[in-house]
């Protein structure tokens, strides 16, 4: 059976919801195998010997679920989010520290996801009680984003393929990365992070009973940032992604020799936007440009990938795997 | 005719690159042939001609004129091959197996020589001259 973590960012919420969901999670049908806590909070505490997570880690052992708990950077979740995806499990259940679960989330959501093929990331309903939004005429495409409500906004009848996902979801991971170069708000993580998965070909799924009640907290939260231009920042970057989702975004930021190998299959990408360094090579706008327009370019650096990959092959097709 | 490109880019640390091969002195004086040397200002003359910083179309140009080239793990063996111009290429701790093209003749000495981390910089990684190939098996190829 394929191993499962669940990844928990938390700020500022040491004692409202954090413990609620740390229960939800160890009350779980099917355990995740591994639970990580990344304690963003700018003064974080040793919570062991506080009564109740002292129980909540003592179940943890008993039920054996490995924990963890990181202090992390505070750069934002997306940086949280990436090193979950990097830990080498196959999945990643990612729950927000203020979205409670239902006991049967992780199963229902595992059990679908590995019964279809290709399944990028799978959510249930995410409910923010009293809110029921309409979401009878929702698509989940991207498109439609700013014109309908989420899917996950309501009670969810059937399996609906949809573009993008919100919230807490289950994830394959290690497959694509949370975009680095938004602002420490992580404004739209989740869905550049979900829409990337599926420009990659996966399949995002939404599903029935796998409901999970999002405590939506004024205070607290990783999200816990006032300043508008951050927000803006990072609205820019997903505009920009979504605005060319038609195009094959390529991003060469490396060598002469890596230009003339790339060269060689840049015909068989379809409508590509090549951002480079070598323009008498291959016709291209500027890496400044890249970066100012997408953010983080790490997706795009193909000697990562191939370290990421433990690449054998050659370079050549090193490009294939990343672009095509 | 043959041309050499004998010097990858400069390090950032200053250091010498591990990729550089160290006997080209010694191999250039086993050749009766005219050579052309490629690179940029700055680098080593090796040989009488030495020609600085040429555009990419007059590189493809004396790829296309010469006889065969020599170079090591630098951008010339990628542009060689888009020439369709096959040349010989003189590894150390990079692998020919990913960062070569077969149509070359690629001369390594042992692939116990290759680094590890085949993705960092090479700042990382000391040059070491016993992990080339002797200049005299060299010119048994050309």
């Amino acid at each position: 059976m394929d191993k499962i973590l669940c990844s928990v960012a938390t700020r500022g919420r040491y004692h409202t919801t954090l413990p609620l969901v740390l229960s939800a999670i160890i009350n779980q049908t099917r355990l995740p195998d591994k639970l990580v806590i990344f304690d963003d909070n700018d003064e974080p505490k040793d919570l062991r010997n506080e009564l109740a997570y002292s129980y909540f880690f003592k179940m943890l052992d008993l039920k054996g679920v490995q924990w963890q708990w990181l202090f992390a950077e505070k750069k934002g979740q997306h940086h949280i989010h990436q090193m979950a995806n990097t830990m080498g499990y196959k999945w990643v259940w990612r729950v927000d520290d203020d979205a409670i679960p239902e006991p049967n989330v992780l199963e229902n959501l595992y059990r679908i996801a590995t019964k279809i093929d290709n399944v990028g990331a799978i959510g249930g309903s995410i409910l923010t009680p009293p809110l029921i939004f309409d979401t009878s005429k929702s698509t989940g495409k991207i498109a439609n984003i700013d014109k309908e409500p989420n899917i996950q906004w309501n009670h969810i009848e059937n399996i609906v393929e949809v573009e993008h996902l919100h919230c807490s979801f289950l994830y394959r991971a290690g497959v694509h990365d949370y975009n680095l170069g938004l602002s420490r708000v992580a404004h739209r993580e989740e869905t550049l992070f979900t829409y990337g998965l599926y420009q990659k070909g996966y399949k995002i799924l939404t599903v029935s009973d796998a409901v999970t009640w999002h405590f939506k907290n004024p205070q607290g939260g990783i999200r816990s940032e006032t300043q508008q231009e951050l927000y803006w920042h990072d609205e820019q970057i997903f505009r920009n992604i979504v605005g060319n989702s038609d195009r094959t975004i390529v991003v060469l930021n490396c060598g002469l020799g890596d230009h003339i190998v790339f060269n060689s299959i840049l015909d068989s990408i379809p409508n590509p936007m090549v951002f480079g360094c070598y323009p008498e090579i291959i016709p291209c706008r500027s890496i400044a440009e890249a970066q100012a327009l997408f953010g983080d370019l790490d997706q795009w650096n193909i000697y990562k990938k191939m370290a990421q990959w433990n690449w054998t092959g050659n370079l050549e097709d090193a490009y294939r795997k990343l672009y095509l | 005719m043959i041309v050499i490109h004998p010097f990858a880019k400069k390090l950032v640390n200053g250091k010498q690159n591990p990729k550089n091969y160290p006997y080209w002195k010694e191999l250039i004086a086993l050749i009766d042939e005219p050579i052309i040397q490629i690179g940029i200002e700055g680098e080593q003359q090796l040989t009488p001609d030495f020609r600085k910083n040429l555009p990419i179309p007059e590189l493809r140009k004396l790829i296309q004129e010469c006889r065969i080239w020599i170079g090591i793990d630098s951008f010339f063996q990628h542009l060689a091959w888009d020439e369709g111009k096959s040349g010989i290429v003189l590894w150390s701790v990079s692998d020919p197996l990913i960062f070569g093209h077969p149509e070359n003749t690629n001369l390594l000495e042992n692939r116990d020589n290759l680094s590890k981390n085949q993705f960092l910089w090479w700042d990382f990684t000391e040059h070491d001259a016993s992990k080339f190939i002797e200049p005299e098996i060299v010119k048994n190829y050309l």
